[in-house]
């Protein structure tokens, strides 16, 4: 079985160094328009490049862009799309950080690429393959005010958002990306809904050509729909394990049909975990998964933690994970 | 309805007691001053000095506006977790984390054992309650609340964590109430995050509060009642001092459903709005609050801490709180018992209840918050 070393999503986009602020700093000189929007692209260029860099570094193996454009995972997305205009502040699941909030005004639809254009740049940039990450269309929607009657009903904009994201996904897979992350961590909270998901969920697989399509859940517990989940019209799952204590055991007895992103470093906490929580539990699920492969990444994107404790979490994966195999070969 | 603990413990409060959620602007000078010491500029002593100041400003205030029970007005204080984490042995200042858009905070992380290092708020309290002779809140942060916006890494899992927090917090309030506070506000914004950890979070706030004599509230700023209600009733405080006025209201839905059966301090004004609300808009929120709330056990008081409004505005809205309440008494005080419920209510809570049904993304904005108070 191979175990692949992912990053989740996001990363820290400051360090404790004053170097390591320069977004922070450049972000408020544009804010007042003390520099240009090109000269603020270029510092992002340059954050981008050194967060890759140091992923990279750390022994990650699927890399991501740490989503040091974004806002935030919501408004970044929607707030390119036609008919949608961004509100105030709304605290992002039970985290300490905030999105701010779409007013959909209309049929949504795309506005150009949303995140493609940057994804080429990370894989231009990158020693590594760079994984693309989704706000899935279910999260969008219900993240989002519906404020035209042509949204009454929730599914009607999910399924609208999913056309527009199929359409992104046709150019991501374009572009090269073989891994494609689409998170959907409101389905958790929402798990009625999971046939609507199920319906969102195939334009996009429709588009995905020769990329995988991988689908994120956290800051949850999955255990109840992980059986579920299998049906799901995708390649990949990952799965947050620090919300669901009986999420390993579940594996083991049902095993999995679909490659697994095992969140077992958990994204939100600062402790680093030691090989006698995480071996046992690859012991149990690795000989229960098909198709040879795995992925190891965090719980959740890493933006959580400060930056020093983001890249110690990489490099904590990189020495379970090679203890653990070099173990099995002993 | 804790009317006769409030008495035993030798409190006579008006009907709807006014206070405030905690903090107050810092002004122009204190800032400028927290600025300079934080560059090293000025001594501990200077800054305090200007702390002082601004306290017995603000002490002077609330009693000029006319308000029941009063607060210290946090003028010594950054982050109300961070003021705690600074002091209590087992933190550790952790990196920056980004909360939202391009804003950025140190989240403590407890890498040791949690311990009381002694008063934490009593000097402060003492110093307030010698400047007036009506009661100051003793003001603390919540255990539930300190840990969740904590990384944790010495405790083996949240529980844990929040139940340390728990002893040393209550070594804070008895020392609280041996200096003489009556009234003790232990704030909990985190507590609706995750409403299956809300057995533990009332625990903890058992070992904080039993058996000592002390009024005590709670403050909760957003969150995700439905989800928490009528659960969060267990909790073992007699006041829950929640936001109001800037989540439509729609509590009181909740509260038509399953009594609410301690005391409310009911937020009247938004903090988060510039406008300074009318003593009229003040008193129809009284007004609908008065529906499901026996009036013997309705507080008056803002959303949240006023921290992020101006001096001026603070001042206004208070005194527009102040000028409704006033009214509301008179028409209470006049009314015989029977009628006194529709005098209360009367014809704009009709108009509110409109108003309410219109308010398209209520849903949304009760979950609204913002940092801290
Ligand atoms: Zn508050």
């Amino acid at each position: 079985m191979e175990l692949v070393l992912a990053n989740h999503s996001s990363y820290p986009r400051v360090g404790a160094s004053r170097e390591q602020q320069r977004l922070r700093r450049a972000y408020a000189q544009r804010e007042r328009g003390e520099i240009s929007a090109d000269d603020f692209n270029r510092v992002q260029d340059s954050v981008v490049a050194e967060v890759i860099e140091e992923q990279a570094r750390a022994g990650c193996e699927l890399l991501t862009d740490g989503q040091i454009r974004w806002v935030d995972s919501i408004s970044h997305l929607a707030g390119r799309l036609n008919q949608v205009e961004i509100n105030g502040l709304l605290r992002y699941f039970d985290t300490n950080f905030y999105f701010r909030q779409p007013v959909i005004k209309g049929r949504v639809a795309g506005n150009g690429p949303l995140v493609a254009e940057e994804f080429r740049y990370a894989r231009a940039v990158s020693p590594r393959p760079i994984k693309p990450v989704l706000t899935g269309p279910y999260t969008l929607a219900v993240s989002s005010i519906r404020e035209t009657p042509l949204y009454r009903d929730l599914p009607t904009l999910v399924l609208d958002l999913s056309e527009v994201l199929a359409q992104e996904v046709r150019a991501l897979a374009g572009a090269g990306a073989e891994v494609i992350q689409v998170e959907e961590p409101a389905i958790l909270k929402h798990p009625k809904d999971l046939r609507l998901l199920h319906k969102a969920l195939k334009p996009l697989s429709q588009a995905k050509g020769s990329s995988q399509l991988a689908l994120y859940t956290y800051f949850a517990d999955v255990t109840p729909l992980y059986e579920s989940l299998q049906e799901l019209p995708v390649d990949i799952l990952g799965l947050d394990f620090t919300y669901a204590p009986r999420l390993p055991e579940t594996i083991a007895r049902l095993g999995s049909r679909k490659t697994l992103g095992l969140g077992l470093i958990d994204g939100r906490n600062t402790r680093m975990e030691a090989a006698p929580q995480v071996f046992p539990i690859l012991e149990r699920i690795l000989p229960r998964l098909s198709g040879g492969i795995a992925y190891l990444n965090p719980s959740c994107g890493l933006e959580y933690l400060p930056r020093d404790k983001a890249v110690a979490k990489l490099r904590l994966m990189k020495e379970l994970r090679d203890t653990f195999l070099q173990r099995g070969k002993r | 309805m804790s009317r006769a603990k409030l008495e035993k413990l030798g409190l006579t409060l008006p009907l709807l007691p006014t206070s405030t959620v905690g903090s107050f602007p810092k002004p122009d000078y204190l800032l400028q001053a927290r600025a300079r010491f934080a560059r090293k500029e000025i001594t501990q002593k200077e800054l305090e000095a200007l702390e002082r100041k601004a306290t017995e400003f603000w002490v002077q205030q609330q009693e000029e506006i006319g308000l029941d029970v009063l607060v210290d007005g946090e003028q010594y204080r950054g982050d109300m977790v961070a003021y705690f984490a600074d002091i209590m042995p087992g933190f550790r200042m952790g990196g920056l984390v980004r909360s939202y858009g391009n804003r950025y905070y140190h989240k403590p992380i407890i890498a040791g054992e949690i311990r009381w290092p002694g008063p934490m708020t009593v000097k402060w309290w003492k110093f307030a309650q010698g400047l007036t002779s009506k009661p100051i809140k003793g003001m603390l942060t919540g255990p539930y609340t300190i840990m969740d916006w904590s990384f944790n890494d010495y405790y083996p899992d949240r529980k844990s964590a929040c139940l340390a927090l728990a002893g040393a917090i209550r070594k804070e309030v008895e020392t609280l109430v041996e200096a003489g506070a009556k009234v003790i506000q232990i704030d909990e914004p985190a507590l609706s995050v995750r409403p299956e950890e809300l057995p533990f979070a009332i625990e903890a706030m058992q070992m904080v509060t039993d058996g000592v004599p002390a009024y005590f509230i709670t403050h909760i700023c957003y969150g995700a009642f439905e989800f928490i209600y009528p659960r969060m009733l267990r909790f073992p405080v007699h006041n829950f001092d929640l936001e109001m006025s800037n989540s439509g209201l729609d509590l009181i839905g909740l509260f038509k459903k399953h009594p609410f059966n301690k005391d409310l301090s009911f937020g009247v004004l938004d903090v988060h709005s510039h406008k300074i609300e009318s003593p009229m808009l003040v008193k129809e929120r009284i007004a609908k609050a008065l529906q499901v709330i026996p009036k013997e056990a309705l507080w008056v008081d803002p959303d949240c801490g006023l921290k992020t409004r101006t001096v001026e505005e603070a001042q206004g809205k208070l005194r527009s709180m102040m000028a409704a309440v006033k009214e509301i008494r008179q028409a209470l005080d006049k009314a015989p018992k029977r009628k006194q419920r529709r005098i209360e209510v009367g014809s704009v809570v009709k108009k509110r209840r409109k108003k309410i049904r219109k308010h398209k993304y209520k849903k949304m904005r009760r979950r609204m918050r913002h940092k801290k108070k």
